[in-house]
This record gives structure tokens, C-alpha cells and sequence, in this order.
């Protein structure tokens, strides 16, 4: 019952309802890209610089090299949304771990991961990722992990407060009395509590790992295999005076992207916290 | 009235120790975990300097290993850099050919000026949308800021940037497509007069709006959420109950605790728009550290990268520093403390 008033309070949000479905559609897209698209996007179909609509085999146009742009779109927001998701995920994990344990722990352990957040803060995050990347190599692994690495202080400030607030609450006191250690009550006792509202964090961090990703590959740095968005619109560039769309396209497909994904945040924020729900 | 003023300014000295004690474990930090990753480079850049200069001489090369101390253990080169820095050396770019902290200084101050104009604009864009829709709150106005506030916080900043360089550069032919400067003109500098200093003006519109409506973006939902907050308090009450107008709470009451949040956020983020102004500059060939960077990423000349990522830190450490003395300046409760 409690679960279906969730997703009611959620429902509530037209904003957030419609950014969930917006997602969705993009996700189907991305599952089903190889069934519309079963050839390579890569390869070359028709006459260059086709602007949208002059063909109706091509309905977002074609680039300078003459690849179908909506192909390319298509077969993009796989990639695009896979490192979204994973990035995320790598941030969720370091920051719940590290938050975790400061939050339990306190004490030094505390101070020590506190620092390391504001170190993480100082180093200018966008520069650390193309070191990373240019260090490691241009893969997607690579280019998750960095992402990772410079997005998880949030989460880990945001868990350990949660657990600052938990670690002393009568449950937690009986599972000590009871003689649980301190991984069963970290894991199996204050972390299921903890999550809600570290979930909507995440979903607003996969927002933010789309744009340093479109960035990474807008410079040029991203997998040279993988046509992700920022890619597009990297490519586009050159013929900004005669062709712009080739660049704005892609960009408005990681606008809308972001744009839902943090609706989606908004609303599960909101359907957390009923009470700030008027702001 | 003098004993308040001299202990706020107390506060402020031991809050200014305070942080530059933090500062140097947080320098500290930094130097190891870059040097550390650059460390973990498949091959040194040594390789590809004799390479793209065409030394092969192995002598040579053997003299070059030792002059930059790659012979050494990593932990002992990594306190030889510290010590080098200690001394503001932070060594030599073959590539620019003259010293790492030169070439920096010489691409800084472009970046400072791009990341100054782009927080001043997200500042003043930001609190103005921020307090007009809290103080129409649910209205037509409201709804305008909120949705133009999502939108630009989406929008990846290269592309805002490119799509307005197609607008206002190349239809419309307002602003430069980009550069600092007029090719061929008589400014491009301070040097040239009145004249130069409206043109780096006239250059740097674009890069400051592509660069700073994110900020704004932010500030505008952090503002209409803090003015919101703050308008509930007692002391708001007290003052409409004095029988002040509510303009005059708002500007002399709301706005002042308001601010605060935004000026937090603003202190957290000044990394980010020193990183966010590498992409800027790149989308605006704007000659600054962001341009430095990426040649220098792209060539593998790491003494630079090293170099720009320990004074980029050392750029955020004094602007947070900075931020929280205005944090402190605005916080009218510091006093209590």
C-alpha cells in the first residue's frame, strides 16, 4: 500500500510523469536501435549535408559525411544512456561505501573521508576526467570509471548524514545489544533506510554524467568506437555556417535527455518529502 | 558598534587561519593524487618529446632521463616536485619552451577573466530570476523563470555555445565567432587603449552567457526555494509587524539570509567552472588555460598538465577561502558564534 502511495505522490508531479515517459521512450529506442537500424550507423547511405526533411529516407537529414543522422541519434543513445546508468552506478557505489563508513564510524575515520570528498571537490572536475582519459585510454571503461571517481561526493556527503542520524536509533541499539557486527547492521540494518533518498541523488547524478560524457567526446576524447551525442555534435562542428543541424540535433537529444532526468529527480524528491513539496 | 565590527573582524582573521591551515593538506592532496595518476602513464613523455623532436640518440636520451630525474624512484621524484614547487618551479615545458609556470601565467589570466564574467552574470541573472519568481510565486512569471531555468540547466554548455555562435556570429553577425581579439586590430590587449578593452568586451559575450546560464540556472532554483524558505521565518513576521512594506522586507530582510545558500553553492562549485571554462574555451578558441590544457593533454605534455591541475586547485582553494569570508560578511548571526 505504502508503495503504490509513492508512486501516487509521483504520478501527482506532471513533470516528473512526463519525464519518466520521455525516458522510457528513449530507453525502447535505445533496446530496439538494432532492430530499426540493424546496419552500422557509422557507415555512409546517401548524398552529404542532406538538411531534414529534403529526403524522406532520412528524416533528421544527413551529416558531411553522408550517414543517416537519426541512425546515428538512435544508435547514440545507447551508448549515451549505458554510461549515464554506469557512471552513476561506479558513484553510488564509492559514495555509499565511503559515506557509509564515515557516517557509522565517525571519528577519524570521518575526518578522513570528509577531506577526501573536499579534495575531490577542489581538483576541477572536468579537467581530472580528460587526464584520466587521456592517462588510461580512450575506452568506455575507462571513461565510466572517471566520471565515477569526480561524481560521488554528493552521495557520500548525502549517505553519511543519513547514517549520522540512524547509527543511533533504538533498532540499531537492540541489533548491537544482540551482538550483530558492524557490517550486518551497516548493510542489512541502516542502509536499507538510508537508500530513498541517496536513490534520487543517483538519478540526478546520471543527469550529470550524460553531460561530462557528451563533453569528453565533444573535445574528442571519448571511445573513437562509439558514436555517443557529444560526438555528433563534436563532428558537426566544422560546418556550423552552412549545416548547423548537424551539430544541434544531437544536442537537443542530450537537452532533452537531462532535461527529464531531472524532472525524474524533482518528482522523486518530492514524493520523499511530501512536506517541501510546495516549493 | 565598534565592538561588534571588531569582533566580526576577529572572527574573520581566525576563520582566514582557520582555512589556510586546511588549505595545505588539501594542496598536499592534490600534487599526490595527480602526480600518482600521471605516474601511471604507459611510458613517459620523455618518449614522445624525443620522438616528436627527433632525438634518437641514445646518449642524449640517457642525459634527458636524468636532467628531468626519471631515473629515480617514484616517491623520490614525487618529493622532488613538492620541493620544486615549494620554490614555485614546477618545471619545464619543452613544448612552449620556456618554464611551466610561465606558459600558465601567461593563458591565466584569460581563464580568471572568462570564469569572473560567467559568476558574475550566473549571480546576477540568477537572484534577480530567483527573488521575481518567488515574489510571484504561482504565477505566469513563476512558471516562465522555472521552465527557462530547466532548460538551460540541460543544455550542454558547448552546444548552447555553438547554437549561439550560429545565431548571433554567423546569421545574425552581432559578436565574433571567436577569440579574445580583432586579427589585425589595434587592440587585443590592455595595451591597446579603451579600444582594446571594448573589443576583449565585445569577444567575451558569447563565452560568458554559454559558460555562465548554467550557473544561473542553478542560482535562480536555489534562490526562489532559500527566498520562499526565509519569508516563513519570525523575524520576516516581526519586521511586516513593525509595519515595514513588503518590498522593504524583502530587499532589506529576505534577501540578505537568502543569499546564503546561493553563496555556499557558489563556493562548492568554483571548480566546476574552471573545469566547465576548458569546454567554453575550446568551443570559443578563447586563449586560456583551457586551451593550454588540451594541446597539452592531446601532446602528453605532462609537467603542464601537473602544473595546471595544482595552481587550477590552488584557484579554487583561495576563491573558496574568498567565499566563505563573504559568507561570513553576510550572515548576520556570525556575531553569536
Amino acid at each position: 500500500m505504502q508503495r503504490f502511495a509513492f508512486l501516487g505522490r509521483f504520478a501527482r508531479n506532471r513533470g516528473a510523469l512526463v519525464g519518466a515517459v520521455v525516458i522510457l521512450v528513449v530507453a525502447f529506442v535505445a533496446v530496439t536501435a538494432p532492430f530499426f537500424f540493424p546496419r552500422d550507423p557509422l557507415r555512409i547511405v546517401g548524398q552529404p549535408e542532406l538538411w531534414p526533411g529534403e529526403d524522406p529516407d532520412f528524416l533528421l537529414g544527413t551529416d558531411s559525411l553522408g550517414r543517416d543522422i537519426l541512425a546515428m541519434i538512435v544508435h547514440g543513445a545507447r551508448a549515451t544512456l549505458l554510461i549515464g546508468l554506469f557512471a552513476s552506478a561506479v558513484a553510488t557505489l564509492i559514495g555509499v561505501t565511503i559515506g557509509a563508513i564515515a557516517g557509522y564510524f565517525g571519528g577519524w575515520t570521518d575526518e578522513i573521508a570528509m577531506r577526501s570528498a573536499e579534495l575531490f571537490q577542489t581538483i576541477p572536475n572536468l579537467i581530472f576526467v580528460l587526464t584520466i582519459v587521456v592517462i588510461l585510454g580512450s575506452t568506455l571503461t575507462n571513461i565510466v570509471i572517471a566520471i565515477g571517481i569526480v561524481s560521488w561526493t554528493p552521495i557520500a556527503r548525502m549517505t553519511r548524514a543519513e547514517f549520522l542520524s540512524l547509527r543511533d536509533r533504538e533498532f540499531v541499539q537492540a541489533c548491537r545489544s544482540m551482538g550483530m557486527g558492524n557490517a550486518g547492521i551497516i548493510v542489512g540494518e541502516i542502509l536499507p533506510n538510508a537508500l530513498p533518498p541517496v536513490i534520487v541523488l543517483s538519478s540526478l547524478v546520471v543527469a550529470g554524467a550524460i553531460l561530462f560524457e557528451s563533453a569528453v567526446s565533444f573535445l574528442g576524447l571519448g571511445d573513437p568506437n562509439v558514436a555517443s551525442w557529444g560526438r555528433l555534435v563534436g563532428d558537426g562542428r566544422q560546418l556550423i555556417r552552412s549545416s548547423w543541424y548537424i551539430c544541434a540535433i544531437p544536442g537537443v537529444a542530450i537537452m532533452i535527455t537531462v532535461l527529464c532526468l531531472n524532472l525524474i529527480g524533482d518528482g522523486l524528491n518530492d514524493a520523499l518529502n511530501p512536506k517541501l513539496r510546495d516549493r | 558598534m565598534t565592538g561588534a565590527g571588531s569582533s566580526r573582524r576577529m572572527a574573520a582573521l581566525k576563520l582566514l587561519r582557520r582555512r589556510l591551515i586546511q588549505a595545505v593538506p588539501l594542496m598536499l592532496g592534490v600534487v599526490v593524487i595527480n602526480f600518482v595518476l600521471i605516474h601511471l602513464a604507459p611510458g613517459s613523455f620523455l618518449e614522445l618529446m624525443t620522438a616528436e623532436n627527433q632525438v634518437s640518440d641514445p646518449a642524449t636520451i640517457a642525459l634527458l632521463r636524468k636532467t628531468y630525474g626519471l631515473e629515480d624512484p617514484t616517491w623520490l621524484q614525487l618529493l622532488k616536485y613538492i620541493w620544486a614547487l615549494l620554490h614555485f618551479d614546477f618545471g619545464f615545458s619543452y613544448r612552449q619552451n620556456m618554464p611551466v609556470i610561465d606558459a600558465i601565467l601567461l593563458n591565466l589570466p584569460a581563464t580568471i577573466l572568462l570564469m569572473v564574467s560567467s559568476i558574475a552574470l550566473a549571480l546576477a541573472v540568477g537572484v534577480a530570476a530567483g527573488v521575481v519568481a518567488s515574489m510571484k510565486v504561482r504565477t505566469f512569471w513563476d512558471t516562465i523563470v522555472s521552465v527557462a531555468a530547466m532548460f538551460f540547466f540541460a543544455a550542454p554548455s558547448f552546444w548552447l555555445g555553438i547554437m549561439m555562435i550560429v545565431l548571433f556570429a554567423v546569421k545574425l553577425g552581432w559578436l565574433p565567432v571567436g577569440g579574445m581579439a580583432t586579427i589585425g586590430g589595434t587592440g587585443g590587449s590592455i595595451a591597446g587603449g579603451a579600444g582594446g578593452i571594448l573589443d576583449i568586451l565585445h569577444h567575451l559575450i558569447l563565452p560568458t552567457l554559454a559558460l555562465g546560464l548554467f550557473y544561473a540556472a542553478i542560482y535562480t532554483r536555489v534562490m526562489r526555494s532559500s527566498m520562499l524558505e526565509v519569508a516563513q521565518l519570525d523575524f520576516v513576521r516581526t519586521a511586516r509587524a513593525k509595519g515595514l512594506s513588503r518590498n522593504q522586507v524583502t530587499v532589506h530582510h529576505v534577501l540578505r539570509n537568502a543569499l546564503l545558500p546561493v553563496v555556499t553553492i557558489l563556493g562548492v562549485q568554483m571548480g566546476t567552472v574552471l573545469a566547465g571554462s576548458v569546454v567554453i574555451e575550446s568551443v570559443f578558441s578563447w586563449p586560456g588555460v583551457g586551451s593550454l590544457l588540451f594541446d597539452s593533454v592531446s601532446s602528453r605534455n605532462y609537467p603542464v598538465v601537473l602544473g595546471i591541475m595544482v595552481l587550477g586547485s590552488l584557484v579554487v582553494i583561495t576563491a573558496n577561502i574568498a567565499v566563505d569570508l563573504v559568507y561570513m560578511w553576510l550572515d548576520p548571526r556570525i556575531e553569536i558564534r
